[in-house]
């Protein structure tokens, strides 16, 4: 850790005391040669990256730069630890990072972000629900983790179609795929399991949850990635999976002998946050602004799957296209939302109790 | 090492030596000088940086000096449950590459010419390797349609496949063999240096074979054992990719709840308190062995 922080502080002054020359000379220069330069000025923005960052490129970097002439730079990986880092050593690099919903609360506790401008974002197009917005954050896209299930063992009829029966290991034989992290549904798939109305999940009975958990404790693969879940649906040693409905969709794409069962699919999002002393704050808003607006949702939804967060923009999709997004028609009236601002308070306590269940 | 640089500054100093005084001091300062940079590099590298990680482990997440990590690890069964795994997983490992390394640093140093390039690559191949490959590569062979599963089930050994991955014993295969290296390299170089004239001295009093090996033989490598098995050991401890990848319900080890600690919840101060009880652990097998085995003198008379 303290590594990161004397990296941090070296190398970027040199770099910044270029760009400040540079920004005098671009002020005064002509203004074609301004835009050019991006004079403009830029947003640095801190990505999960991969296809994801290429979509974003397409449908909002790209023309908000064409239309604001504010370049967008993205930089792989917004851990945490490294805000934190940078944030410490006063030195923040990154304008924007697309984090988890848990940082709305665990970023502000650590006095590590930027209240969000909201004279410049409007917020009236965005979709209604508890824990979605804040005065540090914004909704991003939505994205769900669903029972996936193999084709070759079960068929359409005859599936686990809600997690009572993902237990049933009689019936359902094989085993089950599910993420080694307390936050990643699976005390929320237990608890369901056990008969816990959807609605009445929270505050999580963490102790119930396990004890649900122990019946099937033999027959789960625990995956620490997404890489190593999708890997275990593949090569099908696990039959069933409550795994991120992306990750499912593009191996399915890739003829894995997988489908979707979207009954009591568990909906989250992720979250736009500013890093505290960002250096483009000014034009991290205006970005963020053009991102979550309807026809910025609509770009993304032509490029990607994730579900939009502004619900007017899925009306705008060509017909079929909403279908095959997260959280789109096709999943109304399945989700069980879940409790975000929950885990960024109990994260750390209910790992502990997943940990040492674990190893009991 | 004393001896190249002993006659080194020995030559010039006899030719400069009355312009600067007592030969033995200048040479002294000399050596200092040249050490310097290193000096300063593990200074501000290694040093300053772990002073700061046992410091920020003795604070409450409000900031006040505290005991309250340490309260925590001490007081929730959970995480002494954890360090306990993690020992035994490190010292079965460096058992289990103490078992495999030995014959193989014996037939390594016996081997000439082409064959001891082979099995020279075969040991280092790991290290050739990115981590992640290497582990994957590890799950395409041992999974249960795995390449080790149809040899022995083709072979009618096993009626069943295996379960050898997404548990311990994956954990165990993947360390092992990654921490191989580490145990055959001292374990030959020592072979090496061995003076072979004790071996005939031996034979040659009418010891067997067999005797000469357990009396002579053995207890002259006993210097390369114990560095070998005190890296494997040390470096076996932080482990946190074989782990992940490789583990199952109940492979919980240290390094993978620091990195939790310090990325998903952002409690350096606990995750320094777990930092400085694996930099305590290992600082103890390091004097320990010095203390005992005489690992000094094997550092000092190495080269």
């Amino acid at each position: 850790m303290a590594r990161s922080k004397l990296r941090y502080s070296r190398a970027p002054m040199a770099r910044r005391a270029l760009l400040k020359g540079a920004a005098a000379f671009a002020a005064v220069a002509p203004l074609p040669l301004r835009r050019a330069l991006g004079a403009e000025g830029e947003v640095v923005y801190a990505t999960w990256g991969g296809s994801w960052a290429e979509a974003m490129r397409k449908a909002w970097f790209g023309p908000f730069t064409e239309k604001t002439g504010i370049k967008v730079r993205t930089i792989d990986g917004p851990d945490y630890g490294k805000i934190r880092a940078m944030v410490k050593a006063s030195n923040t690099e990154w304008d924007i990072a697309e984090v988890n919903p848990d940082f709305q609360w665990i970023g502000p506790r650590e006095s590590l972000l930027e209240k969000l401008d909201f004279s410049v974002i409007p917020t009236d197009q965005l979709v209604k629900g508890e824990n979605l917005l804040t005065d540090y954050s914004l909704p991003e896209a939505f994205w769900s983790r669903v029972m996936a299930y193999n084709t070759k063992k079960f068929s359409k009829e005859n599936h686990p179609k809600n997690f009572a029966e993902f237990w049933d290991t009689a019936r359902f034989p094989g085993k089950r795929v599910m993420y080694s992290k307390a936050n990643g549904g699976v005390l929320e798939a237990a608890l369901l399991a056990d008969g816990v109305a959807a609605e009445k999940l929270y505050p999580l009975d963490v102790g119930r949850a396990l004890k649900r958990l122990d019946k099937i404790k033999d027959d789960v693969l625990w995956y620490e990635t997404n890489a190593q879940a999708v890997q275990f649906l593949q090569d099908e040693r696990g039959v069933l999976g409550l795994v991120a409905d992306g990750r499912v969709k593009f191996i399915k794409e890739k003829g894995a002998p997988v489908e979707i069962e979207y009954a009591q699919s568990q909906l989250t999002w992720t979250s736009y946050v500013v890093i505290k002393g960002a250096p483009n704050k000014a034009n991290a808003m205006k970005l963020l602004a053009f991102m979550t607006s309807v026809d910025g949702q609509k770009a993304i939804g032509m490029e990607y799957t994730y579900g939009l967060v502004a619900p007017k923009a899925y009306d705008l999709l060509p017909p079929g296209r909403a279908e095959m997004l997260s959280n789109g028609p096709q999943q109304q009236g399945k989700t069980v939302l879940m409790n975000e601002k929950w885990w960024g308070e109990n994260l750390e306590k209910t790992q502990e109790k997943l940990d040492a269940w674990r190893l009991s | 090492m004393p001896s190249a640089t002993g006659t080194g500054a020995a030559d010039d100093s006899g030719a400069s030596a009355k312009h600067h005084g007592d030969p033995d001091r200048r040479r002294l300062a000399r050596r200092g000088l040249l050490g310097a940079p290193a000096l300063v590099f593990v200074a501000v590298f290694l040093l300053y940086p772990l002073a700061l990680l046992v410091e920020t482990g003795f604070h409450a997440k409000t900031g006040e000096w505290s005991l309250v990590q340490y309260m925590r690890i001490a007081t929730t069964p959970v995480y002494s449950l954890i360090l306990w795994k993690t020992a035994w997983v490190a010292g079965a490992v460096t058992l289990i590459d103490l078992i495999v390394g030995y014959p193989f640093a014996v037939a390594l140093s016996r081997a000439r010419g082409r064959w001891r390039l082979v099995l020279l690559a075969a040991v280092l191949m790991p290290f050739w390797t990115n981590l992640l490959v290497r582990t994957y590569g590890w799950i395409v062979v041992l999974h249960p349609n795995g390449l080790l599963n149809a040899l022995l089930m083709g072979s009618g050994i096993v009626a069943e496949p295996l379960e050898l991955v997404q548990n311990t014993i994956g954990v165990l295969i993947g360390m092992t063999q990654i921490m191989l290296p580490f145990m055959v390299l001292p374990i030959a170089a020592q072979i090496d240096r061995m003076d072979r004239r004790l071996l005939q001295a031996a034979r040659s009093l009418g010891a067997s074979a067999s005797r000469t090996f357990v009396h002579v033989y053995f207890p002259l490598t006993l210097p390369g054992v114990f560095a070998g098995s005190l890296i494997t050991l040390v470096l076996s401890f932080g482990f946190f990719v074989i782990p992940a990848l490789l583990g199952g319900r109940r492979d919980v080890l240290i390094a993978q709840l620091i990195d939790f600690n310090l990325t998903k919840v952002l409690n350096w101060e606990f995750a320094a308190a777990l930092g400085t009880i694996l930099l305590v652990v290992t600082m103890g097998l390091f004097l320990a062995a010095q203390r005992w085995l005489g690992l000094r003198s094997l550092w000092m008379e190495a080269r």
